[in-house]
């Protein structure tokens, strides 16, 4: 696809929208960057490492340069993103190339790790999330990083990808799934947090993806009065809340 | 050296080989093992592995995690590491870490970081957590380097233990590099609002009418309303709430009757007994949050 060059204003606004987790906005971000990241990557072609993983980091350094990108600071967009894709690109080379050996607790939960990802895989016919994967193997997010880490192994490159085509990325859950590893713990949509009950009422109360409604409607909706309904909202925001502010000891 | 169990101690590594980096942090890492502290690496992939092959079978004690990517906005990276660090509070009584810092290539930004550097010291000060920095020598320009001593009140370089001359109180720092808030002339008045919930109905409608994804409307909607309930409970009231697109960021300004504060790390420090959180919220859900003193009253302005 041919990108149109966007003005300043254009693209200052385009890279503030990805960092506030548009979908749309991140998928317009990385086609209007892929040449450039695509012509990066081209530095680092060998026949160690598959070409399309290789575009996969540029395209996550490509986003975390969006999430912290500020342009008020008045630095062009890509001067400040390049160094990012570039330095995603370095790693994945070095992660790729480094020798694995691991010890023999890691070897166990490894095990275990596999395990249940493909017990997850038949039972939901979808790849668990880290969360998911953490709960179900009783293995810490650090835990599972770090034999993820140790999973990979060198890749040979394949002659039939195109360079410019990132398959997995067409679809919009792999863009949410690179915003998601982006930042420990940052919660893309607080609402995932809530009960259903809960959900229902913050989302109609503040117009989240269907009409605004007020709390009397809410009410009348549940079955509730519109007190119950905003004591559930307070409940709801004051839950929310919390999580975000757990002291450590 | 000991670690002092009843608070932070945050130091800085400044190295010139990976050599050298790894003979200071293994070492420190395995003393605290011995002596039955936590221990974490927080790195980027390759530091990781590097650590990881270092530490070899006592790897399996340490926890390792990636921020490679965590470095977007210091209040989210504090965040991301008061989790890490109290995930290992859990099972520890102390803990000891080695972490690298991202500073990145823009010297517009390096500021910011030293910021995050400063405030680190007041962020975790209750923490019994010994933290050491690493900084690479030769790939760190002159003024970051200066930034070490400025927000490490201990720094080891060229093998010697020093305490910083050159170290500065954190709030000092902050009010000399984070720069004043211009006014912003494109916003409009919503009113005051009667309370918290009616303040949410009326900034709600604005954030959908401009477009603001879903997820960050109620983000928005839960850090300004930490900020309107202090103002109300605080600040003798709120004057009035302004909202529009500013640099193309969506603003809010929640103007109060009071006399304000005078607090540079508002919101950086970390949940504890007897420290507001409803600050350290509002930070970790948004771009960023000023305040300020104007003619029409004591301003917080947040950025989405």
């Amino acid at each position: 696809m041919v990108q149109e060059r966007l003005t300043v204003r254009q693209e200052r606004d385009l890279v503030i929208a990805a960092e506030c987790g548009d979908s749309d906005a991140c998928r317009e971000l990385v086609e209007t960057f892929l040449p450039a990241i695509a012509a990066l990557a081209v530095g680092f072609q060998s026949n160690a490492f598959d070409q399309q993983e290789l575009l996969q980091a540029g395209v996550a350094g490509l986003l975390f340069a969006a999430r912290r990108y500020d342009a008020s600071l008045d630095t062009p967009f890509w001067a400040y993103a390049s160094f990012w894709v570039r330095k995603a690109m370095q790693e994945l080379v070095a992660d790729l190339a480094r020798p694995v050996s691991l010890s023999d607790r890691a070897v166990r939960d490894l095990a275990r790790l596999k395990k249940t990802r493909r017990a997850y895989q038949q039972a939901h016919r979808a790849e668990p999330t880290t969360e998911e994967l953490s709960r179900a193997s009783g293995l810490t997010r650090a835990q599972l990083e770090s034999l993820e880490a140790t999973e990979r192994a060198p890749r040979a490159m394949d002659d039939e990808l195109a360079a410019y085509v990132i398959v997995d990325l067409d679809a919009e859950q792999a863009y949410q799934q690179v915003l998601d590893d982006l930042e420990i713990g940052y919660l893309r949509d607080l609402t995932d947090e809530l009960d259903e009950r809960e959900r229902i009422v913050v989302r109609a109360h503040y117009g989240l993806g269907e009409h605004q409604q007020t709390l009397d409607e809410i009410g009348a909706r549940l079955g509730l009065t519109a007190e119950r309904a905003r004591q559930i909202e307070v409940g709801a925001l004051n839950k929310l809340r919390e999580g975000l502010a757990q002291p450590a000891i | 050296m000991s670690h002092r169990s009843e608070g932070l101690r945050h130091n800085a590594l400044v190295y010139e080989s990976q050599d050298e980096f790894l003979a200071r942090a293994v070492p420190f890492l395995l003393e605290g093992i011995e002596a039955g502290e936590g221990a974490v690496v927080a790195h980027t992939k390759p530091g990781l592995a590097m650590m990881r092959d270092a530490l070899g079978s006592d790897a399996e004690h340490v926890m390792f995690v990636d921020v490679g990517s965590a470095y977007t906005r210091p209040a989210r990276t504090l965040a991301a590491y008061h989790k890490v660090y109290a995930e290992q509070l859990e099972k520890t009584p102390t803990l000891r870490a080695v972490a690298d810092v991202q500073f990145g290539p823009d010297p517009a930004e390096w500021d910011l970081w030293t910021v995050y550097e400063a405030v680190f010291n007041r962020s975790f000060a209750h923490l019994p957590a010994w933290v050491v920095c690493s900084y690479n020598a030769n790939g760190s320009p002159d003024r970051i380097l200066e930034g070490v001593w400025q927000t490490h009140p201990e720094v080891i370089e060229r093998e010697m233990w020093s305490t910083s001359e050159r170290y500065e109180d954190p709030d000092d720092l902050l009010r000399r590099l984070v720069p004043s808030p211009e006014p912003i002339s494109e916003l409009g008045s919503i009113g005051a609002g009667r309370d918290e919930e009616d303040f949410r109905e009326r900034l709600a409608r604005e954030l959908l009418a401009d477009g603001v994804p879903e997820t960050q409307v109620l983000d928005m909607l839960l850090a300004s309303t930490e900020i309107y309930a202090n103002a109300r409970q605080h600040g003798g009231g709120v004057e009035d709430v302004r909202v529009g697109r500013a640099e193309g960021r969506f603003v809010c300004e929640i103007v109060d009757q009071g006399e304000g504060f005078d607090d540079p790390t508002a919101g950086y420090l970390a949940p504890r007994d007897g420290v507001g959180t409803g600050l350290w919220v509002a930070r970790q859900l948004t771009w960023r949050i000023e305040f300020f003193r104007s003619p029409a009253g004591f301003t917080a302005r947040i950025s989405l």
